[in-house]
């Protein structure tokens, strides 16, 4: 048993968080690299000895749930958009699962998304784009994307709106904004919802203004292969303060009460409101106006998101780089590889390296990424491919807008790499030196070594 | 509901109104959040450890305008041990915790409102009174009772209103003077303004008492908007 106690514990506290910073250097100070052994990643940590001390900081305040590192970390993350709301919550899949389902929220009245309403989407993405929809009892609507930035072909929008149409949910794929002017005029032409799926793209920008604040409701992930990483983690961002408030319930297992956790009557009408049919006075903190979910984060998490978010800028300008130098490397071979491009209006903060192998390449997707891997270069599909093809989408109920020939080439030819900051001048060498291998002729016969054979197939 | 954020604050200046009613004006250590004319804060007077539990606090209307967050007052008026520990202990110069922001009793300026303040009530709308502009279209009516006429805390920023802002209006209600404050007695400039929302703060018993009587003169409830508290 442990009780908390003054004492020494506050020079104790400054000696631990000392060491810390010497193991940091002695565990993780090494960044060199051997082409002939090293993986390059297409993501992971980057962190510094403050994420090690905010985590073990956090660890010794054993406050556990949300605490000063959460609220700093929120608060954090609302300046950084300049809105009023940023929750933590434990993945930015919940992120999404609490966004799309504050919009079925009897409080917004009339504007209440209603099981059978529609929600225009795309195909070609994270499952935890459209999982929600479905969850909800909404109706997905999917439109077909473009292969230049992988995102919904604006042009095809209008014409998949129907009487039905409520809302639209899109992600900024990879961490290139999606037209926003489009998607924004169709918003206000038919009072559309629209949900930023922002997960990809932390720090992109559009016409200079961050993506995540166009939306009612915009979403962040943390997991590691992102922006910033806390871990397992995510955020759901809003200037809507009524939809914060939605959100905060939907997240906290749908209950009335804010208070953070450890806390009592912040509004000071704890026994003195009627809900319901309850009798009048009854316990607000156990008030629920939402069928909700427990999918809040803990303080450690946030802890490390604090150091992180201090980064932000800095990871930013090394994706912009190191996508820079991956498209000058590969520029040569535009004849065969279909290669990133941005649209106008568009500053992508940019998640990865996306290719697609165009179709008369002479060689496969498969056979590239296979060649890619042999030699510890790790590569990922643009995640689904096309949704609609898998097992747990395949018989839900859907309305598909036009032919979805782009979204199935994606699933086809379409794979990337990393731009993660984490990659230094070396290994983004060793994974242009790979691509110009393999677009010379060599294959994963000839070149694969070291452990490649048994994670080439 | 922004993100609430926990800031430590320096009594920057104190105001004695008399009969044990103050004007604290708190500097925050570090930028205090946004917030919206008629949300509250809670103070604290013992000292908060970050990472520990929040201490004892009360919850206090933030008086201050919202455009003006590098000082933030409360008005309080001395009624417990809380409020009795506040007169003793700040001075100009002690430190406070304070939380912010919090509640959703803000005053839709886009409507003609009617707003009924009881003594300190009328902290809940002098953020909204601060940012009242010469220009706005809809009309403002306050009804603002206080026992004595030298209870009236906030009667210059009243009367800087009601210069400024030719769709504002007044009345003002001593009890030595006038008899309680009610909605008969405003009622001729009630009818005036179009589809109203009403908005009372102030003591529970005049809450009680004017929601009633806005009931009997056939206002809905809906359209009546209480700052209650326990």
């Amino acid at each position: 048993m442990a009780a908390e106690r003054g004492g020494d514990s506050v020079s104790t506290r400054t000696e631990i968080l000392a060491l810390v910073r010497r193991y940091y250097a002695e565990k993780f100070g090494d960044r060199s690299f051997d082409a002939a052994t090293d993986p390059v990643r297409y993501a992971g940590r980057v962190f510094g000895a403050e994420e090690l001390c905010n985590l073990v900081d956090a660890s010794l305040d054993f406050y556990l749930t949300a605490g000063r590192f959460t609220e700093q970390f929120e608060a954090g993350i609302a300046d950084y958009f300049g809105v009023s709301d940023a929750l933590f919550v434990n993945s930015g899949s919940s992120a999404n699962l609490v966004a799309l389902t504050a919009l079925t929220s009897p409080r917004l009245g009339e504007r209440q998304l209603r099981p059978g309403d529609e929600v225009l989407t795309v195909a070609a993405g994270f499952p935890s784009t459209v999982a929600p929809i479905v969850q909800n009892g909404l109706v997905p609507v999917f439109v077909d994307v473009r292969l230049s930035d992988y995102n919904v072909d604006s042009a095809l929008l209008e014409a998949a709106v129907s009487p039905r149409t409520k809302a639209i949910m899109l992600a900024h794929t990879l961490g290139v904004p999606f037209d926003l002017d489009a998607v924004m005029e169709l918003v206000e032409k038919h009072g559309l919802w629209l949900i930023e799926d922002n997960c990809d793209a932390l720090g992109s920008r559009y016409r200079g203004t961050l993506t995540g604040t166009f939306g009612h409701l915009s979403t962040l992930s943390f997991y590691p292969a992102h922006h910033i990483t806390t871990g397992e983690g995510g955020s759901v961002v809003t200037d809507d303060e009524e939809l914060a408030r939605i959100a905060r319930s939907v997240r906290d297992w749908g209950r009335d009460c804010y208070c953070a956790g450890g806390e009592n009557d912040t509004c000071g009408k704890r026994f003195a409101q009627q809900f319901g049919s309850l009798p009048y006075g009854y316990d607000h903190k156990y008030v629920y106006s939402h069928l909700g979910y427990n999918l809040k984060a803990t303080d450690m998490q946030a802890a490390i998101g604090c150091a992180q978010l201090e980064r932000l800028g800095d990871f930013t300008a090394a994706r912009k780089a190191n996508h820079a130098t991956l498209l000058e490397a590969l520029r040569p071979f535009e004849d065969r590889l279909l290669l990133p491009s941005a649209p106008a209006n568009a500053d992508p903060s940019w998640f990865c390296f996306v290719v697609t192998v165009c179709a008369d390449a002479g060689f496969s997707r498969n056979e590239l990424t296979r060649f890619l891997e042999a030699n510890r270069v790790e590569t990922r599909n643009l995640f689904s491919g096309n949704l609609l093809r898998h097992p747990a989408f395949e018989h839900i109920e859907r309305r598909v807008a036009g032919e979805l020939t782009n979204t199935d080439a994606i699933m086809e030819r379409t794979f990337f790499v990393g731009v993660y900051p984490g990659l230094d001048e070396p290994r983004l060498e060793h994974m242009a030196e790979v691509f110009v291998r393999f677009m010379n002729g060599e294959r994963a016969d000839d070149g694969a070594s070291g452990a490649s054979s048994s994670r080439a197939g | 509901m922004a993100v609430v954020r926990r800031i430590p604050c320096v009594v920057e200046a104190l105001e004695d109104h008399g009969e044990h009613v103050y004007t604290v004006h708190l500097r925050p250590g570090v930028q205090a959040p946004r917030f919206k004319p008629g949300q509250f804060l809670h103070l604290a007077l013992d000292p908060y450890e970050p990472g520990g539990f929040w201490p004892d606090s009360r919850v206090f209307s933030i008086a201050s305008p919202p455009e003006a967050r590098e000082l933030l007052a409360v008005t309080y008026a001395v009624k417990g041990d809380f409020t009795g520990r506040m007169e003793r202990e700040l001075r100009v110069g002690t430190s406070v915790w304070v939380k912010l922001p919090y509640g959703d009793f803000v005053v839709d300026g886009a409507n003609d409102v009617v707003l009924f303040a009881g003594g300190t009530g009328v902290t809940a709308f002098t953020a909204f009174l601060h940012s009242l502009v010469s220009g706005a279209e809809s009309r403002v009516l306050l009804c603002y009772g206080a026992r004595r006429a030298e209870l009236f805390v906030y009667q210059p920023l009243v009367e800087d209103c009601a210069r400024r802002a030719p769709s504002f209006e007044a009345r003002l209600f001593t009890e030595d003077r006038d008899g309680r404050l009610s909605v008969e007695a405003v009622w001729d400039s009630v009818t005036r303004l179009h589809a109203p929302i009403f908005y009372l703060s102030g003591p529970p018993s005049m809450l009680s008492a004017i929601s009633a009587e806005l009931c009997d003169h056939g206002v809905p409830p809906e359209v009546v908007k209480t700052d209650a508290w326990e």
